[in-house]
């Protein structure tokens, strides 16, 4: 059903805006929505002649498509045009003169209508658009008017109807193919947000707080004529652009953004204290799982091949292969056991034997070793005592930072009584373990103590008492660790952290692994700037909190705000003065080296610190650049380059900006730039029309209508290299991009403003003291069904018949509940049902979230709901309702004697409301099954069983979704495709389509129907069209504005 | 693109070169904004917070009586000469600073009425001046002044607060404390220098010539979308210049003809050795933002939570938050009176500007707070308040309201926030733990 969508806000009806103004509105607010809903619902008593004469333009392009093949002929043989200037003088012009100019002429513009300026064929093709609406009335017998005097004879009024048609099919043709006039826009909000996660790596969301933007003609957000720029938007930008530049983090090589803002040192400190605990936690060590890979390797002929090394079972587990060996040969060597090795090989012998045994019986074995060896080990934990002198506190940093070193050394050594810890080791074997304790016996011999120490000694190195100490407690209460303070020295009051992982770094990490735990403490340093901000933390501890070491005179230079308070001679200079009188109150030399190192430590930090931020910064100017080319989607021209250098210069020069104040400041201008924030293909000048799009624009093009964000590195290495254009990369990447991921912003873009979801996430029109079901998870979960569905169809290439006719869905928790289908296991885990229609649900149709918003909250809406299929699905074009419709009432409950679908058939009596709405009511009538929320229902609310019985369109009676798909498929699938086909490629364009987008939409619904409706079809036939990978060029020429373009 | 301004001297240079600022007081700068479209001849109202740690003296913390009569303990006696213009509060309490642990839970909060959370990720709300800034923003240079005269600390107190709660009372969100600015050389430079909207326009400045670029290179039809995004970036920078190029020729016609300005030296760089000169220094640049209306809400941590502060002149040899354990000494009595010195001080700047037939002081409100009645007991269940100023005739002076037998529900602080809130035009139906404005107030 070729139909070109022109009628928008007809400048010769003088009926209100067209529905589709009525039905983007509805997108906007809630409280406009429900406004709408009730002018839909109802179009009752009012006699409307527009509606019946609209009712005929819906039918007549039907028509169109037959006559189309005839003018082709007809204009092809080369008199078409001849014949087009001679129809029109013989013709067309007198008709005009006769019954037309006294309303739209020279004299009189009734709707701002002139026919008489367009007095020639070529003046007429030039305004293609409003012959379009010329044509619609004539076709639809509405003009002139019932009442003029003058009335065409039919022959008459079909000679000029088929010129027009005529005109219309010759242009089309004669620019088939033309790219179509698309503006520079900026990015919409949704393709903003999605950009700044590609580019930044967190989901920041800048666009969160932007009015939303309006939609075009075609029901999208991404074209230019409705995105537009204000200067109260452009703030609102520059706040947002700034928001984004306060997450960056500087690194001693680059930046990067944080998730979170990180202009604050605690911010900061988050930042890089969560690196480091994420690090711990991917090298979590779990002992079972070592004593599980040991046991696999004994087994390997059975459980792993014969060839099967230890590395082999180590790598099945991401295990460490150097440990998993010290393990087994602790286990497995020749050594005299004794003691804690004693106990563990016996249990280790015991571990049953495969096949007999899973290796889930076995994990669970071996669990229980691991739990006896933590529960031993934690029995051998060395005292370290701590350092006292007189007049300084036990919790100044020197001291706490002595102690927490000499625990940091001890995690693997063994220095205790032999004899009185095999007496507590033997305590802790009771129960099942009772066997054990006899392994615990010291005889009265020299060997057998000496055995019993070295086993003792090999069992604390093997198993140390913590591969991490994440959280410690502070120094007065170690026993409190664990408390949210991860990483902490244990200081009172004072920042400090201190890292305790030696043994996770001396038996599982591989060198690479050090290297880049290394670097996350060495960035924690450089980002927070630990080292300056525990110092001066130090000075004021010992000045102002008991015992206040340092609160005499001699230490008054000494003062945290200074800002050479942590220079190096500074720092030496409290060095002496606090050594001095320590060493007066009695300091012995463990206490004297304490202190000493403590200020060799802390300046040499601080300094390696200062030193690494000064190198660092060319580093970010580099990244700066190579940040700028990301954003901009292209590389820079080196006078780009220079410029954006040469702004942070100026910063730092002539404003006296820090480097990173300047460095952030440059970055809000590459996101504020209109580089970044609006895409816009460059026109080289004298270019020929049309012409190719240049590789970086067609790798934009592809990426934001396929991913609604910016290209990545693959794409963008293409279109350095120059070959994105070739029909074979261009096809293979677009596969590629469709199975990627971010596939997702087509599904939530172009599906979600397609159906007219996009906004359910703040869908509040459901009353939820009456339906307690509808939480906010299983709004999300609504919202997610169609997105998930359709991703999946993208994804795995399947056919688009699917969202009519499909038996499967996708369901979580709350919404199998809702459905009453047996719930996924997982709390966020999504399922697919093969078969949802013994659940009533399969496809798009009976999805609840169509089914709630277009339901009035305490009732169904059946007009709502057939109206979103006629009109979203299949793409119809209905008028709006008359003006003056009276209310149904809110509450289905109330409704009296007579149901819904009794008063709706009511209405339909009434010939000006059936015109309309028999063409949709009786498709929301199947709907009746489904309450407000789209729950399945026998009953209605106010107790009356449901009827999904419905006369439809053509005649036919049929019942319920079955009845509608049988419906769909005898007699709209065209339609559905048809539909699916434009909007899909409007949406790629980013404009609305062209009289001469005709031959393209042909082929790309031929296409779909040949490769099986495979979704991936559509979108081939779109990226290889040369409407996608052309532009026009630089001056727009008359004859290209000729096609009737908005 | 060449800038050309590239090879001009910084601009911060020429201030440190002058050393002295001129600024116009609001109301003198008022034709020169009228000349300029800006019309609003009601003075603004301005709110400042001046923050004390670890609590007041209580025996001598107390007034009677009202208006010129109100008879004032020791500790008050520095504001005998504002009598008339000052309220004194008491009995207000933030309830999620109670029975959390003392000091950095009782803090954080204190301008909030938020619940704080323990370890090491911050979470409260958002202040109350913070609030008002948003508010206020874009009408002037700076959206607040957020000051102090001690550096803040982030280490753990023992109650598992972050010490961030006793060193941060302004908050911008729920997770992010406003840095505070403790050199006053740089709090002038960002005020006089209009460090903010300076680095604005920066940006503004660049965006603009890469769009003015763009134009040339793009179709006609794009050029009308570039040049929506041009027209854009222009207007939003006329705003943001105009505020600062009217101010500027003010000031030049106003030097031109001899008129009365505003001058301030410019503070040295570093910190000033005396915390009495520090103190000073950041009042007179309150008390010059609020004259010249540079910005209009104000926040100053005179001392941090767990202070660590010295005084020697006080003849008070711990520091301060040792001492605030002795919170009925003598000692304690000085330095409390001495903090409320500093109030009172600001109080003199600001009445001593006219704006009008009344003053700076009579348009705005400064409130003095600490986070606990009593030091000793660290008591957070209710907080010493004072108000002085009558905000622009919305608020009664010269009363002594006590609010410590009532309920709990009728004595929040957020309540009075609500009301301040109110009275300066910002329309809140709830913050923090309040739903309605303070009553009685």
């Amino acid at each position: 059903m070729p139909r070109f969508e022109y009628n928008h806000g007809g400048a010769i009806s003088s009926e209100p805006a067209c529905q589709r103004t009525e039905s983007e509105k509805l997108l906007k607010t809630d409280a406009m929505s429900r406004k709408s809903v009730i002018r839909v619902v109802l179009l009752m008593m009012v006699l409307c002649l527009t509606m019946l004469g609209t009712s005929r333009a819906f039918r007549a392009p039907l028509e169109s498509v037959a006559n189309g093949s005839r003018f082709r002929a007809e204009t092809d043989s080369g008199s078409g045009n001849d014949s087009l200037e001679s129809r029109f003088s013989s013709r067309v012009r007198p008709f005009l003169e006769r019954y037309c100019f006294s309303c739209h002429g020279e004299k009189k513009q009734k709707a701002h209508l002139d026919l008489s300026r367009d007095s020639t064929v070529h003046a007429v093709a030039n305004n293609t658009r409003q012959w379009e609406r010329v044509l619609e009335r004539l076709q639809a017998d509405e003009m002139p008017p019932e009442e003029a005097s003058r009335q065409p004879k039919p022959e008459e009024r079909a000679a000029v109807v088929a010129w027009i048609r005529e005109l219309r099919d010759r242009e089309a043709r004669r620019n088939a193919g033309d790219p179509g006039t698309v503006l520079a826009r900026r990015l919409s909000n949704a393709e903003l947000d999605y950009t700044i996660r590609d580019l930044t790596g967190v989901d920041i969301r800048p666009a969160r707080e932007f009015p939303v933007d309006p939609a075009n003609e075609a029901g999208f957000d991404n074209s230019g004529e409705s995105l537009t720029m204000s200067s109260a938007l452009l703030k609102k930008y520059l706040a947002a652009m700034r928001r984004v530049a306060d997450h960056v983090v500087l690194k001693p090589q680059g930046f990067v953004f944080a998730p979170h803002p990180a202009v604050t040192d605690t911010d900061r400190d988050k930042y890089c204290v969560q690196r480091i605990l994420d690090f711990y936690e991917r090298h979590k060590v779990d002992l079972a799982d070592y004593f599980l890979a040991a046991w696999k390797y004994r087994h390997r002929d059975k459980l792993g091949g014969p060839d099967a090394d230890l590395n082999y079972f180590a790598s099945e587990k991401m295990l460490s292969p150097a440990y998993l060996t010290l393990i087994w040969q602790t286990l497995t060597d020749a050594e005299a056991e004794a003691g804690p090795l004693a106990v563990l090989r016996k249990r280790w012998r015991e571990l049953p034997t495969p096949p007999g045994a899973s290796a889930e019986a076995a994990r669970r074995d071996c669990e229980k070793i691991r739990d006896l060896v933590l529960r031993l080990r934690s029995q051998l934990k060395p005292e370290v005592g701590r350092l006292q002198v007189k007049g300084i506190s036990e919790g100044s940093q020197p001291f706490v930072l002595w102690r927490n070193r000499q625990q940091a050394s001890r995690h693997r050594v063994y220095a205790g009584n032999v004899a009185a810890d095999a007496r507590k080791l033997k305590e802790q074997l009771k129960g099942a373990d009772a066997d054990l304790a006899k392994l615990f016996v010291i005889e009265k011999n020299d060997e057998n103590k000496r055995q019993m120490r070295r086993a003792l000694e090999r069992f604390c190195s093997v198993f140390p008492d913590a591969f991490v100490v994440s959280d410690r407690g502070p120094y007065f209460d170690p026993k409190a660790a664990g408390q949210g303070r991860p990483l902490t020295a244990g200081f009172h009051l004072m920042q400090g952290y201190f890292r305790d992982d030696q043994p996770l770094g001396g038996l599982i990490l591989d060198d690479q692994q050090r290297r880049e735990l290394d670097a996350l403490w060495d960035e924690l340093n450089f980002v927070t700037l630990a080292p300056m901000r525990q110092y001066k933390d130090f000075i004021f501890f010992e000045r102002a909190e008991p015992p206040r070491f340092m609160h005499d005179a001699e230490f008054d230079f000494a003062r945290s705000e200074d800002k050479d308070a942590t220079s190096e001679a500074k720092i030496g200079r409290l060095a002496k003065a606090y050594l001095d009188r320590a060493r007066k109150l009695g300091a012995d030399r463990e206490a004297v080296e304490a202190i000493e190192a403590y200020f060799t430590d802390i300046s040499a930090a601080i300094r390696r610190v200062e030193q690494t931020r000064l190198a660092a910064e060319p580093s970010h100017l580099a990244a700066l650049v190579k940040f700028a080319e990301r954003a901009y989607r292209r590389p820079l021209s080196s006078a780009e380059r220079d410029d954006l250098l040469a702004f942070y210069h100026r910063l730092r020069r002539q404003d006296e900006l820090g480097h990173e104040e300047a460095l952030r400041d440059t970055l809000v201008t590459v996101l504020l730039s209109p580089h970044f924030c609006y895409r816009i293909d460059l026109a080289e000048p004298g270019a020929r029309t049309p012409r190719p799009l240049s590789d970086y624009a067609l790798a934009s093009r592809l990426s934001y209508f396929l991913w609604s964000s910016m290209p990545d590195d693959e794409l963008l290495a293409h279109a350095a290299a120059g070959d994105l254009h070739q029909p074979n990369v261009l096809r293979a990447q677009s596969q590629r991009m469709l199975r990627d991921p971010r596939v997702r912003g087509l599904a939530a873009e172009f599906a979600g403003n397609w159906l007219d979801f996009r906004r359910f996430e703040e869908h509040n029109s459901v009353d939820r003291e009456r339906f307690p079901a509808f939480t906010p998870e299983l709004r999300q979960a609504m919202f997610e069904e169609p997105i998930r569905y359709f991703l999946d169809l993208v994804q795995r290439n399947r056919s688009v018949l699917n969202l009519l006719y499909g038996n499967d869905t996708y369901v979580n928790r709350p919404l199998a509940r809702h459905y009453g289908m047996p719930q996924p296991k997982g709390a966020n885990e999504w399922v697919h049902i093969e078969d949802a229609r013994c659940y009533g649900r399969g496809g798009l149709l009976p999805m609840a979230v169509f089914l709630t918003k277009n339901a009035p909250g305490l009732r169904t809406s059946p007009v709502k709901r057939g109206y979103w299929v006629v009109r979203r699905v299949l793409g119809e074009e209905i008028p709006p309702p008359p003006p003056t419709v009276p209310e149904l009432p809110k509450d289905e409950a109330k409704l009296g004697e007579l149901t819904l679908p009794q008063l709706l058939a009511r209405h339909r009596d009434n010939k000006a409301c059936a015109a309309c709405h028999r063409r949709f009511d009786s498709v929301g009538l199947v709907f009746e099954s489904f309450g407000p929320v789209g729950e399945r229902r026998a009953k209605d609310l106010a107790g009356h069983p449901v009827s999904t019985t419905a006369a439809f369109p053509d005649g036919k009676e049929r019942e319920g979704l079955d009845g509608l798909r049988d419906y769909l498929r005898e007699k709209r699938q065209p339609d559905f495709v048809d539909n699916l086909c434009r909007k899909l490629f409007s949406y790629a364009l980013g404009r609305g389509m062209l009289l001469s987008d005709k031959q393209a939409l042909d082929d790309m619904r031929a296409k779909l129907a040949a490769d099986g409706y495979a979704f991936g079809s559509l979108v081939e036939a779109i990226v290889m069209s040369p409407q996608f990978r052309n532009k026009r060029g630089r001056e727009d020429s008359p004859s290209n504005t000729s096609t009737g373009r908005e | 693109m060449m800038n050309p301004h590239a090879n001009k001297p910084s601009r911060r240079t020429m201030l440190k070169g002058i050393g002295v600022t001129m600024a116009l007081p609001w109301l003198e700068s008022i034709p020169f904004f009228a000349s300029e479209g800006a019309s609003s001849a009601t003075a603004p109202k301005r709110f400042a917070v001046l923050f004390m740690g670890n609590g007041i003296c209580p025996p001598h913390w107390w007034a009677k009586g009202t208006g010129a009569d109100m008879e004032l303990g020791k500790c008050l006696q520095p504001l005998a000469p504002f009598r008339s213009r000052l309220n004194v509060i008491s009995g207000l309490f933030n309830k999620a600073a109670t029975g959390v642990g003392i000091h950095p839970g009782q803090t954080g909060n204190i301008l909030s009425g938020a619940a704080l959370q323990k370890g090491a990720v911050l979470r409260g709300g958002v202040s109350v001046d913070q609030v008002l800034a948003r508010q206020f923003g874009e009408e002037t240079a700076q959206p607040s002044l957020v000051l102090g005269c001690e550096q803040p600390i982030t280490g753990y107190h023992e109650t598992n607060f972050s010490m961030a709660y006793s060193s941060h009372i302004s908050w911008q969100d729920a997770n992010s404390p406003v840095p505070m600015e403790v050199y006053p050389s740089l709090a002038f430079d960002s005020l006089f220098d209009n460090q903010g909207s300076r680095r604005t326009v920066s940006i503004l400045d660049r965006v603009k010539d890469q769009a003015a670029a763009l134009q040339h290179q793009v179709s006609s039809s794009d050029r009308a979308k570039l040049d929506e995004y041009l027209t854009s970036v222009r207007e939003v920078e006329k705003r943001v210049e105009r505020t600062r190029t009217v101010q500027k020729r003010a000031e030049e016609k106003a030097r031109d003809r001899g008129q009365r300005t505003i001058t301030m030296r410019r503070p040295d760089n570093g910190l000033p050795e005396d915390i009495r000169e520090h103190m000073r220094l950041m009042c007179d640049i309150i008390a010059l933002a609020f004259q010249t209306d540079k910005t209009r809400i104000a926040t100053l941590l005179l001392c941090r939570d767990l202070s660590g502060l010295f005084y020697p002149f006080l003849d008070v040899r711990t520091a301060h938050h040792p001492t605030s354990h002795s919170d009925h000494s003598d000692a304690y009595e000085r330095v409390t009176r001495y903090y409320v010195g500093q109030l009172a001080y600001l109080a003199e700047r600001l009445a001593a500007m006219p704006e009008g037939d009344k003053t700076v002081l009579d348009n705005s409100c400064l409130m003095f707070l600490s986070n606990m009645w009593s030091g000793s007991r660290h008591d957070s269940s209710k907080l010493p308040v004072l108000l002085v100023g009558g905000l622009g005739g919305t608020l009664a002076t010269g009363r002594v309201l006590e609010y410590t037998k009532r309920e709990d529900k009728d004595r929040k602080m957020c309540g009075l926030y609500l009301s301040l809130m109110e009275r300066m035009g910002v329309k809140a139906g709830r913050f923090g733990d309040a739903v309605a404005p303070l009553a009685g107030f």
